[in-house]
C-alpha cells in the first residue's frame, strides 16, 4: 500500500525547472531513495512532501492527506531531518529535544521517555548534556536525526542527512534507519552517494535536472549494466556507420552516444572491450579516455546521463 | 498560546545561554544614557542652533536683571523678548506661540547683592517637548551668570571693600594678596552654592511642577533603546532561517501566529526590561521624578515595546538576508528616533517635520512619557498614547503575519 504518491510534481522558480513532472509512489515500510547530483531535485521534492514548499503543479498526498489542502495533518504524520544542522547550538542535546518535542505536543512523560530512547538510539546518552556547539559534525548529525524521530512519525524523510560525517557516524545513522524501518517505520533518503542507496534503500528513483531517469530496486537498475560497463571519450564523435557497428558487436548489450563520449553496457567487459578498441583501431578513430565502471548505480547514473554523480 | 509562551521561553533560554550578550545588553543603554545626562543634563550646557522667542518679563528693574537679559540676548539661539507682561508671556507659552519664558522677580538683583538665594522662573509649554532644552539653556546661561559674572562682582566688590575704594578704576592697585585670596575663596564658595537657581514650571497641566533634563533624556534613550529590540527581533528570525532551525520550526504543526508571536515575546520581555532598568538607573543616580502615574508608565512602557517588537516582525517579513538587515533598520531606528524627539524636542523641527514625526512610533510614546513624567500627568492623560501604540503594534504585526514567507513559493 503506498504511503506517499507524488503525481506529476512539478516546481518551478521563475525560468528555473526545479522539479519537472516527476511521479511515484513510496510503500509503507519500504526505504525509498532519491539519488541525484546536487540540483537535481531531491531537496525540492522534499521540501513540497513536507509542507515547506508549495508546489508549482501536480498532487502529493502523505497518508492519504494532501500536502497542500490538509498540511496541518501531513505535519503530524511525518519526521524530517533537514539537511541542515537544524539544532540551537547554544543548548545541549536534552534541552533541544525537549523543546522540539514540545514543540510536537509530545505529553511530557512519554517525552522524558524518548528523549532517553533516542539519545541511546544515536549514541549521545553521554553527550545528553553537553552543549551542541561543543559536538563533532557527527554527533550533531545523530542528534539532527534524533530530532526528527521525537514525534514517532510514520513516515520520515532525510536529506542528505550524512553530509560531512565520519565513517563511524555513518555507519551508526545507516544502522539507526536500518533498525528504524525494521519497527515498521517508512523512509524517504536523499543522497548523491550511491553506495548509501545501493546500501540502504529498497527501492531508487534517480533524478537528474528535476526529473526521475530510472525508478527500480537498487538490484534491477545495476543488471541492467550488463556485467559492466566500458566507458570510452571521443573527441570528435562517432559517425552513424561506426555506432551501428559497436552496437553490433557480439558482447555489447546497448551503447549510449553523449556529447564527448560513449557508455558501452557489456555482458562481458574485458573481452567486449578487446572487439572495441579492434574497431576503433579499424575505422581509425582516437580515444581520448577509458574507463571500466563496475555495475553499479554511479555507472547507471553515467550510463543515463553521460555525467558523474558527484561534480 | 502555550505555544507561542513555549517559543519565547526557548527564546528567553537561548538569551540566557549568551551571558555576556546580557550584560552588553544592559550596559550598551545605560552607559548612554548616563553620557548623554551627563552632556545635556548638566549645568551650562547649551547645544542647539535653532533660534527661538523667549519672553522676559522683568519685576526687578535692576541691573542684575538687565544682565540676566544681556546674557540671554548674548545667547546665539535665543531671541530675547521684553515689553510682555507675565500673564502675557504665560498666555503666549501656554497657547503654544513661544517655547518659554523667563520670570525675572522682584528684588533679584537685591537679592544677589545682599547674597541671598533667588531664582530665575522658567516657564515652558505644556507638550514637554521643549522643556529640556530651555531648561539646559536658560540653565547653563544663568547658570554662567550666577557662577561667574557673580563670582566676579563679588571678587571685585571684596577686593574694592578691602581697599576702601568705590572706584573699579583704581581697585587694582589697592588689591592685596590675602585680598585675592579671600576673594577667589568666596568665588569658589558661590560656585557650589550658585545664589542665582533656575526654577522650571510648566503651564497648562493640573500643577505647576519641577524637573529636570533627565526627565526627557531617559525616556527618550529608553525608546531608542526599545526600537533596538526591532533589530533583535528581525535579527533572531533571519539566524534562525539561515541555520534551519526555522525551517523546522516552520514544517512543525505550530501555528503561524504562535510562531512569530513567540519570538515576539520574549523580544518584548527583553525590551520591557531595559527599559525598566533605565528608569530605575534614572532614579537612583539623577534622581528621576518619574512622575504621579506608575500604572500610566507601566502601560505606556508595555505599549511601547509591543509597537517596537511589531516593527521587529514586519521589517523581518520585508527583509530578505542578514546583510540587509542592519542598513534598514539602523535607519529605521535612528530615523524614527531622530525624527520622533527621543534625542530633540520635536519643536526644534520644522512644522511639516513635526507632522511627518507622527508616522513614529517613538512620537507617540515619547510624549506620553513627558506627559506622565514632565507634566506630572495620569493615565487618562496617556490614554491616545496608549491607544496609537497598540495600534501600532497591532498594524505591524497584522501585516507583518500577511507578509511573512512561512512557505517557499
Amino acid at each position: 500500500m503506498a504511503l506517499v504518491k507524488v503525481e506529476n510534481l512539478t516546481k518551478t522558480y521563475g525560468e528555473v525547472h526545479a522539479v519537472a513532472g516527476v511521479s511515484f509512489e513510496i510503500r509503507e515500510g519500504e526505504i525509498f531513495g532519491l539519488l541525484g547530483p546536487n540540483g537535481a531535485g531531491k531537496t525540492t521534492t522534499i521540501h513540497v512532501l513536507c509542507t515547506y514548499t508549495e508546489p508549482t503543479g501536480g498532487n502529493v498526498t502523505v497518508a492519504g492527506c494532501s500536502v497542500t489542502a490538509e498540511a496541518e495533518t501531513v505535519k503530524r504524520a511525518i519526521g524530517v531531518v533537514p539537511q541542515e544542522i537544524a539544532l540551537y547550538a547554544d543548548l545541549n542535546a536534552v534541552e533541544n529535544m525537549r523543546f522540539f518535542g514540545r514543540v510536537y505536543d509530545v505529553p511530557e512523560a512519554r517525552l522524558r521517555q524518548r528523549i532517553g530512547e533516542l539519545l541511546q538510539l544515536v549514541g549521545l546518552t553521554e553527550h545528553a548534556h553537553k552543549r551542541v556547539e561543543h559536538y563533532s559534525g557527527g554527533m550533531k548529525r545523530r542528534l539532527n536525526l534524533a530530532v526528527g524521530l521525537l514525534s514517532e512519525p510514520r513516515f520520515l524523510m532525510l536529506d542528505e542527512p550524512t553530509v560531512g560525517v565520519d565513517p563511524q557516524s555513518r555507519n551508526a545513522i545507516f544502522e539507526n534507519i536500518q533498525a528504524l524501518n525494521r519497527q515498521g517505520l517508512t523512509v524517504l533518503y536523499t543522497t548523491h552517494y550511491m553506495e548509501e542507496a545501493q546500501l540502504l534503500c529498497d527501492r531508487v528513483a534517480i533524478m537528474d535536472e528535476g526529473r526521475i531517469i530510472a525508478l527500480d530496486t537498487p538490484q534491477n537498475l545495476v543488471q541492467t549494466l550488463g556485467t559492466g560497463l566500458i566507458r570510452i571519450g571521443v573527441k570528435d564523435g562517432v559517425s552513424e556507420e561506426m555506432l551501428a557497428r559497436l552496437r553490433a558487436l557480439p558482447r555489447v548489450h546497448a551503447v549510449t552516444r553523449h556529447d564527448d563520449s560513449l557508455a558501452f553496457e557489456t555482458v562481458d567487459a574485458q573481452r567486449a572491450l578487446l572487439d572495441i578498441i579492434a574497431l576503433f583501431n579499424e575505422m581509425d578513430t582516437p580515444m581520448t579516455s577509458l574507463h571500466i565502471l563496475e555495475p553499479n548505480l554511479e555507472s547507471v547514473f553515467i550510463q543515463l546521463t553521460g555525467k558523474q554523480l558527484r561534480d | 498560546m502555550k505555544k507561542m509562551l513555549l517559543i519565547g521561553l526557548n527564546e528567553l533560554l537561548l538569551l540566557s545561554k549568551d551571558r555576556m550578550a546580557i550584560v552588553w545588553m544592559l550596559i550598551a543603554p545605560l552607559g548612554l544614557t548616563f553620557i548623554a545626562c551627563l552632556v545635556f543634563g548638566g549645568p551650562g550646557s547649551t547645544s542647539e542652533a535653532v533660534v527661538m522667542d523667549l519672553p522676559l518679563v522683568d519685576h526687578d528693574g535692576g541691573e542684575m536683571a538687565a544682565a540676566v537679559l544681556d546674557v540671554l540676548s548674548q545667547a546665539g539661539n535665543l531671541c530675547v523678548e521684553t515689553g510682555y507682561d507675565e500673564e502675557t508671556a504665560r498666555r503666549l507659552v501656554e497657547d503654544g506661540e513661544r517655547a518659554g519664558a523667563v520670570i525675572v522677580p522682584t528684588g533679584f538683583s537685591e537679592a544677589i547683592r545682599s547674597r541671598q538665594p533667588t531664582s530665575l522662573e522658567l516657564v515652558v509649554v505644556p507638550s514637554g517637548q521643549t522643556a529640556p532644552l530651555l531648561e539646559g539653556m536658560v540653565r547653563g546661561v544663568t547658570g554662567g551668570f550666577a557662577n561667574v559674572q557673580t563670582v566676579v562682582e563679588v571678587a571685585v566688590g571684596e577686593a574694592r571693600r578691602a581697599a576702601g575704594s568705590h572706584s573699579p578704576d583704581y581697585a587694582d592697585e589697592y588689591i592685596r594678596k590675602e585680598t585675592i585670596e579671600r576673594a577667589v575663596a568666596t568665588a569658589l564658595e558661590r560656585l557650589h552654592h550658585p545664589l542665582v537657581a533656575t526654577r522650571v514650571t510648566v503651564v497648562g497641566a493640573d500643577d505647576e511642577r519641577e524637573f529636570d533634563a533627565g526627565s526627557q533624556i531617559v525616556p527618550g534613550y529608553a525608546v531608542m533603546f526599545a526600537m533596538f529590540t526591532v533589530l533583535s527581533a528581525a535579527g533572531g528570525i533571519l539566524e534562525e532561517k539561515e541555520r534551519g532551525t526555522f525551517k523546522r520550526l516552520l514544517i512543525s504543526p505550530l501555528p503561524k501566529w504562535a510562531l512569530l508571536g513567540g519570538k515576539l515575546v520574549a523580544q518584548f520581555l527583553v525590551g520591557v526590561a531595559q527599559i525598566a532598568l533605565l528608569f530605575v538607573f534614572g532614579v537612583l543616580v539623577f534622581h528621576l521624578d518619574l512622575g504621579d502615574s506608575p500604572l500610566g508608565l507601566l502601560l505606556i512602557t508595555l505599549a511601547t515595546c509591543w509597537a517596537t517588537t511589531s516593527l521587529g516582525v514586519l521589517l523581518v517579513a520585508v527583509i530578505r538576508s542578514r546583510r540587509q538587515i542592519h542598513p534598514i533598520t539602523t535607519l529605521v531606528i535612528l530615523g524614527s528616533s531622530a525624527l520622533g524627539g527621543s534625542w530633540y524636542p520635536l519643536f526644534l523641527m520644522p512644522k511639516v517635520v513635526q507632522q511627518v514625526a507622527r508616522i513614529t512610533l517613538v512620537s507617540w510614546a515619547m510624549e506620553g512619557y513627558n506627559r506622565l513624567m514632565i507634566m506630572g500627568g495620569s493615565l487618562a492623560d496617556v490614554w491616545v498614547n496608549i491607544g496609537v501604540l497598540i495600534l501600532y503594534g497591532a498594524t505591524c504585526f497584522a501585516i507583518g503575519l500577511k507578509l511573512f514567507r512561512f512557505k517557499e513559493t
